[in-house]
């Protein structure tokens, strides 16, 4: 089966100094793809380069068997970009501003009508289709934001951070509608802030950092490269230096920091089913007045890779 | 191909539309621009029109002559209108009561001197309050110098050639009259009589065109700022599809800015800008020049804010060099020069050459070359600096 995306050795600089070194990975039909990578790490300047805003200094890119530097324009038929910001006409209703779309990427004039109907029943706005956007709310700009990436019907979606600065209920209402849309058959290729996100709709996952892929997997395999240790989060009233003394005998723990002035970080196998015997050790010493069990995930990960956490 | 970029150029128009800049930039400012120079400079009025007082102290031949020439001169039919006044003191009061524009005075005893050989001088008054009378008398004064230097030099040559001097006096009389008839010498406006209410509304639209094209680039750059440009450029279109389609609305918007110009120029002011065909391809080939410079200035700025103050600084300029905003006459041989690189200059040149005369596309071959050349370069230049920067 031919790959939504296939991109490999991607390379870009900018003045001598390398933006994007050596990227490649592929998208398989329906899949869902997660590109994390701290501020300035490259992942808008990888997008950029995908969607064909940026020429590459060197390396491929095919969008559903089409070479996007051979044939631009079918490979660009094939993806559907949606930009961080949002990136429509404020002064035009929401209808027209996918009606100007559709007939911009020469949909036939037939069609126009349906498919912009269809597109605003999918993100939920057929009932504010003709209100012009700057009387939407943030959610709203953000849902037809990408409604007016899905007109054509393309065969991968490139997200660019599409839930900056909506509302929890619109953030739900969006990553079911992306479920639904991989659930379908179409690959997404999805960079966000949001570690939970990324965990919860993408397939596999690659981090980049100083402009190169660090790590690539499904959650599963990027967790077990930071091992499946658990952290356990203490904070603690009495003798804490005694209490870490103590705790750093305690079988099962490979760690164990004072992060703060009462609390102290514990890294332990199977840590959840030590927590009894942690609290047992410190009873006498110090009382334990708030105890946090947190179980790898891609954050841990992230962290481990890049040395940041991906707000930084 | 085509069908992307008559989406982006409807989008655009609508826009310009909506907010009324496409009415106010092509309808209501030419309008009121041709409007404001009929009334202030002319319409079916001829455009030099100055009363010059006349002191004839003499009360000879000569100045009975020269006010002969006046008043029968094709030239200055319509333009000059003589008074007599008593002496200098009257003609000075009425300078300074703004009755007069300009005043002759003839000397006592000039024709005699004349007719002696000796020569002679004549005064002129003028005030700065009103510089065309005094172009206009001192035009008149020069080639009254012109025919007395001649007459002089003929007269000692008839004297010294043994003609008595009663002979020689008689024979200047009788041909006094019989001299060629007073032009301006000094005519301000290169081409003859043009209306200024044209030199200036033409001047005004060729600096209007700029404004015009230059709106639909910034939007150019409004579209990046906000992101609808990527997104554009990020579909199946080609990568010169947003940038043509706004220039095509600019170029469109400037034609008819700088037609509806002309148009309310001649058919409210009646006047006259010359051949049709001429003009037109006139403008065009000017708006043509303009939009290629504003796409160049497009190409190379940061921000939309950028590049709104290098156009305005640009279309200043060149309105300012090009003889739109003060007459190309008036400016130093040094920025005359300079002017020639201007499309305003060029512009200018060739609709005062058509409005000055009945010629037709012809005679504005060269301006036409030239604006098109600038164009040329500039469009060059501008799809260079997109390819470096925004299809980078």
């Amino acid at each position: 089966m031919t790959n939504a995306l296939t991109c490999a050795n991607l390379s870009k600089s900018y003045g001598g100094v390398a933006a994007v070194r050596d990227v490649g990975f592929t998208i398989a039909p329906g899949e869902a793809y997660g590109l994390l990578g701290p501020n300035g790490a490259g992942k808008t300047t990888t997008i950029s380069m995908l969607v064909g805003l940026l020429k590459p200094d060197a390396g491929t890119v095919v969008v559903g068997g089409a070479d996007l530097s051979a044939d631009p324009m079918a490979a660009k038929a094939k993806i559907g970009y949606v930009p961080q910001e949002i990136a429509l006409y404020p002064d035009l209703t929401g209808r027209e501003n996918l009606r100007f779309f559709c007939r911009l990427f020469g949909l036939p004039r037939r069609e126009v009508r349906g498919r912009v109907a269809e597109v605003l029943d999918m993100v939920g706005l057929a009932d504010r289709a003709d209100a012009k956007l700057d009387t939407y709310s943030g959610g709203m700009k953000r849902r037809i934001n990408i409604g007016a990436a899905l007109l054509h019907r393309p065969e991968l979606l490139i997200l660019d951070e599409p839930t900056v600065g909506v509302d929890p209920q619109s953030r739900k209402s969006i990553l079911d509608g992306l479920e639904r849309l991989v659930a379908d058959g179409m690959a997404l290729l999805y960079t966000s802030h949001y570690m939970e996100e990324v965990e919860r709709i993408c397939h596999r996952v690659a981090i980049i950092d100083h402009g190169s892929i660090v790590a690539e997997g499904t959650r599963h395999e990027l967790v077990e490269l930071v091992g499946g240790a658990d952290r356990i989060e203490l904070t603690l009233d009495g003798d804490v230096e005694t209490a870490l003394a103590k705790l750093r005998g305690l079988g099962g723990v490979t760690e164990a920091v004072r992060t703060a002035a009462g609390s102290i970080r514990l890294i332990a196998e199977g840590g959840r089913y030590l927590l009894p015997s942690v609290i047992s050790t410190v009873d006498g010493i110090a009382a334990v007045t708030a105890v946090e069990v947190v179980e790898p995930d891609l954050e841990a990960t992230f962290l481990h890779l890049t040395g940041s956490t991906l707000r930084d | 191909m085509l069908r992307s970029l008559l989406t982006v150029s409807a989008l655009e128009l609508r826009t310009r539309v909506r907010d009324r800049t496409a009415l106010i930039i092509a309808i209501i400012v030419p309008v009121a621009m041709a409007t404001l120079f009929g009334v202030a400079l002319g319409g079916d009025d001829p455009p030099l029109r100055a009363t010059i007082g006349m002191v004839d102290l003499d009360g000879g031949e000569f100045p009975a002559g020269v006010r002969r020439e006046v008043l029968a001169s094709t030239e200055l039919e319509g333009v000059l209108t003589l008074r007599d006044l008593p002496g200098r003191e009257q003609a000075q009061s009425a300078l300074d009561a703004g009755d007069i524009g300009a005043a002759i005075i003839f000397p006592a005893g000039f024709s005699d001197s004349v007719g002696a050989g000796e020569g002679g001088q004549v005064g002129v008054l003028t005030s700065a309050d009103t510089p065309l009378a005094g172009v206009v008398a001192n035009a008149v004064v020069d080639r009254i110098s012109s025919l007395v230097r001649a007459r002089t030099l003929a007269v000692r040559a008839s004297l010294d050639a043994g003609v008595p001097a009663a002979e020689v006096k008689e024979f200047v009389e009788r041909n006094g009259a019989a001299g060629p008839a007073l032009t301006l010498e000094n005519d301000p406006m290169a081409g003859g009589r043009v209306d200024l209410s044209v030199y200036y509304g033409a001047g005004m639209a060729a600096l209007f065109a700029f404004f015009v094209v230059g709106a639909s680039f910034r939007g150019l750059l409004i579209e990046r700022k906000q992101g609808t440009l990527d997104r554009m450029r990020a579909g199946p279109i080609h990568g010169w599809v947003p940038i043509a389609g706004k220039a095509v609305v600019g170029f469109v918007l400037a034609m008819v800015s700088v037609c509806v110009t002309w148009a309310s120029s001649v058919l409210i002011f009646g006047s006259t800008w010359g051949d049709p065909v001429a003009v037109f391809t006139l403008l065009l080939a000017h708006v043509l020049a303009a939009t290629a410079i504003t796409m160049l200035v497009a190409s190379r700025a940061r921000t939309d804010a950028q590049a709104d103050g290098v156009i305005m600084v640009i279309s200043f300029v060149a309105a300012f060099f090009g003889g739109s905003l003060v007459p190309l006459y008036t400016l130093p041989d040094l920025l005359q020069q300079i002017a020639l690189f201007t499309p305003n200059a060029w512009t200018t040149t060739g609709l005062t050459g058509l409005a000055g005369s009945g010629a037709g596309l012809a005679s504005v071959a060269l301006p036409i070359g030239v604006l098109c050349a600038i164009a040329a370069a500039a469009f060059g230049l501008a799809a260079t600096g997109f390819r470096k920067g925004l299809l980078g």
